[in-house]
């Protein structure tokens, strides 16, 4: 009887535990999956070479900080240079720098399919009929 | 290390109906230009159904009576389109003309054709009523009243003529827009591949994304280019259904081709939007050649597997890649 006592009081001990743990994780999960990130202009960056640093959430887990290279207004290489994350071997984070740099490269040639923003190609036909009239 | 840029000059040109813009790198860039222009005004004078005396109208004008002397190249894009409307009956007939200017006179008087008008029009649609003699190079429409409209192809055929001038004056580095169908020459002049935005259907300044192309076209058909809504919320838009007589009601709001031949992507992002996402996907494997890029009322973004390392979405957006 005594030993069935135990073995319930055990298992009761490790799922409060557990689920004050999981309720905590939860909370760390949901903090971090809502973190508010800003839009900004990539077309208003300065040249330099910028540090940026997060504290890494309610248990600092996530902390890091990184460098960030802008050249002619481009970002053209960011490193990590500190993170509480032991997984840093792993190329998750490059894939992701790669792609916010790749991203400013939607800088396209021309674009399929925009017959409707042709007023402004219009307007150079315009001008350019104004200064063949050598006006 | 200084290297001397390569030349590089640009035109815009109104033809067509549209806005075009050739831009050529090189030592003859200028030449180019200029024989580009002229080329792109010698085709519309061909397959014009709007110049009166361009082959297409020769053809429309002589329609249920005799049979038109067409020259050769007209009669090699009226083939080719018979061949498209044989691949998808039902999505693709240039024989429409008769329908789109029945919604044309609607937009103009802000009125929907009467049903009837549009059921009487309907049998007039018909491509095998096309009658194309390769001895005699002639064509001609069977039935008084039928009418033949290049929109879905002419300018698909003239990019590829566009390709072949730039290259007749030596030039390989160069692109054109034709008013929203683009067709690129090599590379950019440091080798890097083209990039073509792909424009959003419904927000007027934004992308889906943009691909990467060398030497090829991207041609995109779409709901968003000439519409209205009528009464009932309906968008009135310019690709109209053969088959119904009314503007194309499908699970696609715009279909991007990447090809080589710009014929063939000029076609096919027609018939694919018409066929909608389920038929479209059956008719893409058919060319096994041809990227797409689609896009559904859902705003969920497609593309086939061979543009899975060439396109790049912009922020926002569920891409799928076809099997």
């Amino acid at each position: 009887m005594i030993g069935w006592v135990i073995t319930f009081l055990i298992l009761a001990g490790i799922a409060i535990t557990g689920g004050i743990g999981w309720s905590k994780l939860k909370k760390e999960h949901q903090e971090a999956n809502s973190l508010p990130i800003r839009s900004i202009d990539f077309n208003e960056l300065q040249d330099g070479v910028f540090y940026g640093a997060y504290q890494g959430g309610m248990y600092k887990w996530r902390a890091n900080e990184c460098q960030l290279t802008v050249k002619s207004g481009r970002v053209t290489d960011i490193q990590l240079i500190g993170s509480q994350d032991p997984g840093t071997k792993n190329t998750q984070h490059q894939m992701l720098y790669d792609r916010i740099m790749d991203k400013q490269s939607l800088q396209v040639d021309t674009i399929s399919g925009a017959t409707l923003t042709s007023k402004a190609y219009l307007k150079a036909v315009e001008d350019a009929l104004v200064h063949s009239l050598g006006k | 290390m200084q290297e001397t840029p390569l030349p590089v000059s640009q035109i815009t040109q109104q033809a067509m109906g549209t806005i075009m813009t050739h831009k050529a790198y090189g030592q003859n860039a200028d030449e180019a230009l200029v024989a580009v222009f002229q080329e792109v005004i010698r085709l519309e004078k061909l397959l014009s159904r709007f110049l009166p005396g361009s082959d297409i109208s020769q053809i429309n004008q002589n329609a249920g009576f005799i049979p038109t002397r067409i020259s050769r190249e007209s009669f090699i894009v009226l083939n080719e389109a018979v061949k498209f409307s044989k691949t998808c009956p039902g999505c693709f007939d240039i024989t429409i003309e008769p329908l789109v200017n029945l919604w044309k006179i609607g937009k103009e008087r802000n009125l929907e054709p009467e049903e009837i008008l549009i059921e009487m029009t309907i049998p007039l649609v018909n491509y095998e009523d096309l009658i194309l003699n390769p001895f005699e190079n002639t064509a001609g429409l069977r039935n008084f009243g039928q009418s033949i409209d290049l929109g879905g192809i002419g300018k698909g055929y003239t990019a590829d003529r566009v390709k072949e001038v730039f290259l007749q004056y030596g030039v390989h580095s160069a692109y054109s827009n034709l008013g929203g169908n683009v067709v690129t020459l090599g590379t950019k002049p440091d080798g890097s591949p083209w990039v073509i935005g792909i424009q959003h259907p419904r927000r007027e300044k934004q992308l889906i994304g943009a691909v990467s192309v060398l030497n090829q076209t991207v041609v995109t058909s779409g709901d968003y280019q000439r519409y209205y809504i009528d009464g009932n919320g309906n968008r009135r838009h310019h690709i109209i259904d053969p088959k119904t007589g009314y503007p194309a009601e499908t699970d696609l709001m715009s279909v991007s081709i990447v090809s080589e031949n710009s014929l063939v992507a000029d076609a096919l992002s027609t018939i694919i939007f018409i066929a909608g996402l389920n038929k479209g996907r059956d008719i893409l494997q058919r060319y096994p050649q041809t990227g797409a890029i689609l896009v559904d009322t859902k705003m969920s973004v497609y593309i086939t597997r061979d543009l899975s390392e060439r396109f790049l979405s912009e922020e926002g957006f569920e891409v799928t890649v076809l099997k």
